[in-house]
């Protein structure tokens, strides 16, 4: 915490000790965005169902599979019953969340398994791939954000801003599909998908760090301009600012400057960026995951959609929804731990 | 930033150590395992695995056996048969003596009464089997004594004896049960090589080494076969080593051949690709038109080029190369001839350059299967040939659920093809009485000469009269193709060099029907294959 | 000082995939100016080519996108044809230009939809407030937690398949920044004191609406819709990739990229390239110029929407 302890003492010039850390207004924080976030997850997976029984697809026929064109009347019909159709779509997902609270999410029907089970079983890879994704895009991106900001209008400058925008604009399974091509078919020195080499039920780490370097640097590589331009502006704008100017005219050296004054005021609205990425980051996993083979969410989520799995498609929304909230809520603590300047209660 | 940083690596760590050991979707073993597993993708999956609803009524079905089964040439011989069956002179009566001490996977021995109960069920019009129509010779099936079974046949059927590849299930299990709904159809108990152990629908199935089967134990032991039905995914993940051996198309399967340990084999087949002219369209239905399209196609470039030569240009249901093939049927490319038939028959070009006929565009619609790859380039391919004599075809993608209730009226990029006899395939392919049941007879095509050659060569046992019955019928077709043919394909698969048949030094493969990749392909004897040393 | 938070928060509570990117090009000195204004030149220039491609290449040019022609498959990039064959030998060049036509009709369709539904929303919630307000910020709040590409797959799912459910779920995901921004421009009339003047002279709320509100918002409005097109195009693109789009012989350039793949793992990378490319372009054309029309309209916030 000695960052955000000497940011108080140099910015805000009152703080003399080091500050303990806010536990009760991170607490208070966690409470509300709770208490915030359940009518929020109500309302998205109520607007499921209601989307759901706009459906034009039988959910019986969905259920069944091919079976349904061989399956008597009589079955269909218990499975009719037993899936709650016919039903206002209020209930059924009234019925659907009391059973969710008890841990039952139902069944998937493409995937023949509990739904809990298959996101359990998934979810693990896809958040490994986002995060080591996340780290390499915010790592990357405020170095090269810094090196640009430091010179503004030079040539590096122009170089990482451009690219960085070009970047933002390209469809990152695109640029997945150019980097398989590339690395992993001209070059021939990276797995080109899949999660492990000898494809064992037991996994070697070495073996998924290999298969993980162009999927996690691809989805690190579509990140990386929002961080890139963004850490570039809250420098600009920090070395721009009086402290910083004066610290200059202390004639402290350029190095000490940009990193002990410029630097933390300039890498604050990148916390709350990496809050809002979230969802970002979620949509690039599922391009991301499509096109590697990754054994993630994206994958079941894309055949879930292509059979109209609707059990395993309400889960996982929800479940985003969650991932969603969950950034957020992560980006306000690390926003208020190291801005001095904040408190809790304004959030 | 050195906490949100922290944060990701516990992240990680955390995420790696807690499922250090369960991989979904890596459901295999190449490279480590030894030999004795295997993980091969396919694109498709049955809907069933109930040989009462038709699965694996063609053989190789790895659970069951049936009476007879075939060999790499496709030459009958027995199964569960101790011998080849007799016939009476007459050719009705077929009598085959049961092999000794076969049981099924739970334990129970096979019986007569099993083979015809299998045979019974599959016949009686309330069990939803697809493919009843082909057992339609049955009249009678019984038992006598404690391992006989007499087939009575209605009137003499000669290709009989080949549909008795057909799997026999136990009727202690399946007669207790629904045979359309039942448990049967997803935890199946046969007699064969291997069984189930496990099926996750849409993802793979995994078949277990049956250590009591009567013909040995296989050497492989576990086999799972890994549903993907998307091509490049298919070959990202043989790439990875996620499978051992894979169906590929043409052009995918050609990225493998610098690969040291990794075989291509290539089977032909009587799978053939053929847009079906809907009787029921006034344009596609016009047999000028139809003609010219035959003319038009250019079948050689569509195999050099779409199917980068794996494959054969087709002049009907049956392969040049076959037995049954009536020479002389084959067609030149011909557009100019083709562009003189509709001259002649009074179209003529209209503004937009497409030809006119009391008013009608000659213009259709043709619908392929979306993701067929194949299909889609056909298609294209095509519509390109039939433009070049003023026929525009608009090209469409659809889902099965979109294209099945339009084939009686719109054409469709099909593809079909049995092995065994000539009856198999054509009879529901071409035969008015099969006019738009499910995806026999999809154009609805009608021609009194060829149901008449159709009915002849399935009631005859002589070589001869069959041979010019089906010689009349290819003529006929050709006269008024209801098919445009286009090409009979060859099947590619790529395999990890770890095994191979006794007595050779790789696999084999058979020449194979259009339903493929499950029961067909270098795998078809998968309970025959040996760790290569 | 309150925790002044970045921008994010008119857009979605999420940067889309343009708008809240800083804008770097601020006027510190005449070098930043004369690179912004080549910039917007730039984008301008762009712009009009892209315009020009699509509307003008279909009736201009007699050839046909369809035309097969085997013996020309997967050929590379050469005069006769700029950027190459596709595996049935179409140009690629054609076929990119039609791709675009395709995915900027729909990028233009779901963004005027979304542009509709988002300024009405906005505009109603922040003219009447109270718990009409309240429910609709709700909504939007909730829809805008759930990440948009998901949200596009599930639509998409139990509605497929045709064009109409993916315009539907591209513009259900659209709508939600202009609603944000629209009503927060509402809520700021409302204070201003022209209208209080206007409500005390005893004008009628729709009077109001149509002299005020109305004028004040449609630049924003606008603009959001705008900047929404790219994104829209992205949107559909990913959607046709997961193979959940446009019906595969609607060329759309999601659906080039898509059908390339098995091209690309046979070591053919031009089929894949260029589509992408006739999406990026685009995307920073009308980047650039939604840019300066943004500095335009709304000097005042022009430092704040840096962010």
């Amino acid at each position: 915490m000695s960052a955000a302890a000497s940011t108080a003492a140099v910015d805000a010039g009152a703080a003399t000790a080091r500050r303990r850390l806010p536990w009760g207004g991170m607490a208070r924080l966690t409470v509300r965005r709770i208490l915030t976030g359940v009518p929020l997850l109500l309302t998205v997976t109520l607007g499921v169902f209601a989307l759901a029984a706009a459906s034009p697809f039988d959910p019986v026929r969905g259920y069944a599979g091919d079976a349904a064109l061989t399956a008597d009347q009589e079955t269909l019909d218990r499975l009719a019953a037993n899936l709650g159709v016919g039903e206002p779509f209020a209930v059924r997902w009234w019925d659907w969340l009391t059973a969710a609270l008890r841990g039952d999410l139902g069944d998937s029907t493409v995937l023949r398994q509990p739904v809990l089970e298959v996101i359990a079983e998934r979810a693990v890879w896809s958040a490994l791939l986002c995060a080591v994704a996340f780290a390499v895009a915010v790592a990357v991106g405020t170095l090269l954000g810094v090196l640009a900001a430091r010179r503004p209008g030079g040539l590096l400058d122009r170089t990482v801003t451009g690219t960085a925008y070009t970047l933002s604009a390209a469809p990152v399974f695109w640029l997945a599909l150019l980097a398989v091509w590339f690395f992993a078919l001209r070059l021939d020195v990276l797995p080109a998908g899949g999660l492990t080499d000898s494809g064992s039920s037991y996994v070697s780490f070495g073996d998924v760090a290999e298969h993980l370097v162009l999927p996690a640097g691809v989805l690190a590589v579509s990140q990386l301009p929002w961080f890139v331009l963004y850490v570039r502006q809250g420098v600009v704008d920090a070395l721009a600012e009086d402290p910083v100017r004066g610290a200059r005219a202390r004639g402290l050296a350029e190095r000490t400057v940009l990193v002990r004054h410029a630097l933390r005021s300039g890498l604050l609205p990148v916390l709350t960026l990496i809050g809002s990425r979230v969802p970002e980051l979620i949509t690039g996993a599922l391009l991301v995951e499509t096109v590697f083979s990754w054994p993630g969410i994206a994958d079941a989520t894309v055949r879930a959609a292509t059979a109209v799995d609707f059990q395993l498609l309400a889960a996982l929304t929800a479940f985003a929804t969650v991932a969603v909230l969950l950034g957020n809520l992560l980006a306000d603590l690390l926003y208020g731990l190291f801005d001095p300047r904040v408190d809790f209660r304004d959030m | 930033m050195p906490r949100a940083i922290r944060q990701t690596v516990a992240l990680t760590a955390a995420a790696l150590t807690a499922t250090a050991c369960s991989a979904p979707g890596a459901d295999d073993t190449r490279g480590a395992a030894p030999a004795d597993s295997v993980v091969l993708g396919v694109a498709t999956e049955p809907d069933t695995l109930s040989p009462l609803l038709g699965y694996g009524k063609d053989g190789n079905s790895k659970l069951f056996d049936g009476l007879l089964t075939r060999d790499a040439d496709l030459n009958l011989e027995p199964a569960l048969a101790e011998d080849l069956p007799e016939v009476s002179k007459d050719g009705l009566t077929y009598t085959f003596t049961l092999r000794d001490g076969v049981t099924f996977s739970d334990g129970e021995p096979l019986t007569p009464a099993d083979v015809v109960f299998t045979y019974e069920t599959v016949l009686d019009e309330k069990t939803n089997n697809p493919n009843r129509s082909e057992l339609a010779a049955v009249e009678r099936v019984r038992a006598e004594g404690s391992d006989q079974v007499v087939f009575t046949l209605a009137y003499p059927f000669a290709p009989f004896a080949a549909r008795t590849v057909l799997p026999i299930v136990p009727q202690h299990v399946a007669g207790e049960q629904d045979p359309n709904t039942g448990a049967f159809n997803t935890s199946p108990v046969g007699t064969g090589p291997y069984v189930l152990a496990d099926w996750r629908k849409g993802e793979k199935l995994v078949f277990k080494a049956n250590p009591h089967y009567w013909g040995g134990e296989p050497a492989v032991k576990n086999v799972t076969m890994a549903i993907v039905p998307d091509d490049d995914v298919r070959a990202t993940r043989l790439r990875s080593g996620d499978l051992d051996g894979a169906i590929l198309p043409p052009n995918l399967a050609a990225t493998f051949e610098d690969e040291a340990d990794l075989t291509t084999y290539r089977a032909t087949s009587y799978d053939y690709r053929a847009v079906s002219l809907p009787t029921g369209d006034p344009v596609t239905g016009d047999v000028d038109v139809r003609r010219a399209l035959d003319l038009a196609v250019d079948r050689d470039t569509m195999v050099e080029k779409v199917l980068d030569g794996a494959g054969r240009p087709a002049y009907g249901p049956l392969p040049v190369d076959d037995d049954w093939f009536a020479k002389g049927t084959e067609r030149a490319h011909d557009p100019a001839a083709a562009r003189r038939i509709l001259d002649r028959a009074g179209w003529e070009k209209g503004a937009d350059g497409v030809l006119t006929k009391d008013g009608r565009r000659a213009a259709f619609t043709l619908y392929y299967p979306a993701g067929d790859k194949v299909r889609q380039d056909l298609a294209l391919a095509y519509a390109g040939d039939a433009k070049k004599i003023g026929v525009e075809v608009k090209v469409e993608s659809g889902t099965w659920d979109v294209i099945e209730p339009r084939m009686a009226k719109d054409a469709v990029l099909a593809g079909f093809g049995d092995v065994g006899d000539p009856d198999f395939g054509l009879y529901p392919l071409l035969h008015s009485s099969e006019a738009g049941d499910g995806f026999n007879n999809m154009p609805h095509y009608d021609n009194p000469a060829v149901d008449k050659a159709l009915d002849d060569a399935r009631r005859t046992r002589d070589a001869a009269e069959r041979r010019a019955a089906y010689d009349t019928l290819q003529q006929e077709l050709a006269e008024n193709p209801g098919y445009t043919f286009l090409t009979h394909l060859d099947h590619l698969y790529v395999l990890a060099d770890r095994w191979k048949t006794a007595g050779s030094d790789g696999l084999t493969t058979q020449v194979e029907p259009h339903e493929h990749g499950f029961a067909a392909g270098p795998w078809w004897n998968l309970e025959d294959w040996q760790p290569r040393r | 000082m309150t925790c002044e938070r970045p921008e994010t928060s008119a857009t979605g509570g999420r940067p889309d995939v343009l708008a809240p990117l800083p804008v770097a090009w601020r006027s510190h000195g005449p070098r930043q100016r004369s690179w912004r204004t080549l910039r917007v030149r730039t984008s301008a220039v762009l712009t009009a080519a892209v315009v020009l491609a699509v509307l003008l290449v279909p009736p201009l040019v007699q050839l046909d996108q369809q035309a097969v022609d085997l013996a020309a498959k997967l050929r590379q990039p050469s005069w006769s044809h700029p950027f190459g064959t596709d595996d049935v030998g179409r140009d690629l060049l054609l076929r990119c230009v039609y791709g675009l036509r395709v995915s900027l009709f729909v990028g233009v369709a779901a963004a005027l939809v979304a542009a509709v539904v988002g300024t009405a929303v906005g505009a109603l919630a922040g003219a009447l407030g109270g718990w009409v307000d309240r429910v609709a910020m709700r909504v939007v709040d909730a829809l805008a937690s759930v990440p948009h590409l998901l949200l596009g797959v599930f639509v998409v799912a139990l509605f497929r398949p045709g064009v109409w459910p993916v315009l539907l779920s591209v513009a259900a995901t659209h709508w939600l920044s202009t609603a944000r921004i629209v009503r927060a421009e509402v809520l700021s009339l409302r204070g201003r004191p022209f209208v209080d003047a206007a409500i005390s002279g005893g004008a009628s709320r729709w009077r109001i609406a149509v002299r005020h509100l109305v004028p004040a918002v449609l630049p924003q409005a606008g603009l959001a819709a705008v900047l929404s097109v790219p994104h829209a195009m992205w949107h559909e693109s990913a959607l046709s990739f997961l193979g959940l789009g446009l019906p595969a012989h609607m060329a759309s350039l999601g659906n080039l990229i898509e059908g390339a793949r098995g091209s690309l793992l046979a070591g053919q990378w031009w089929p894949t390239l260029f589509p992408g490319l006739f999406l990026i372009v685009p995307t920073l054309a009308v980047a650039g110029l939604a840019g300066a029309w943004r500095d335009r309209i709304d000097p005042r916030r022009r430092s704040e929407l840096m962010l």
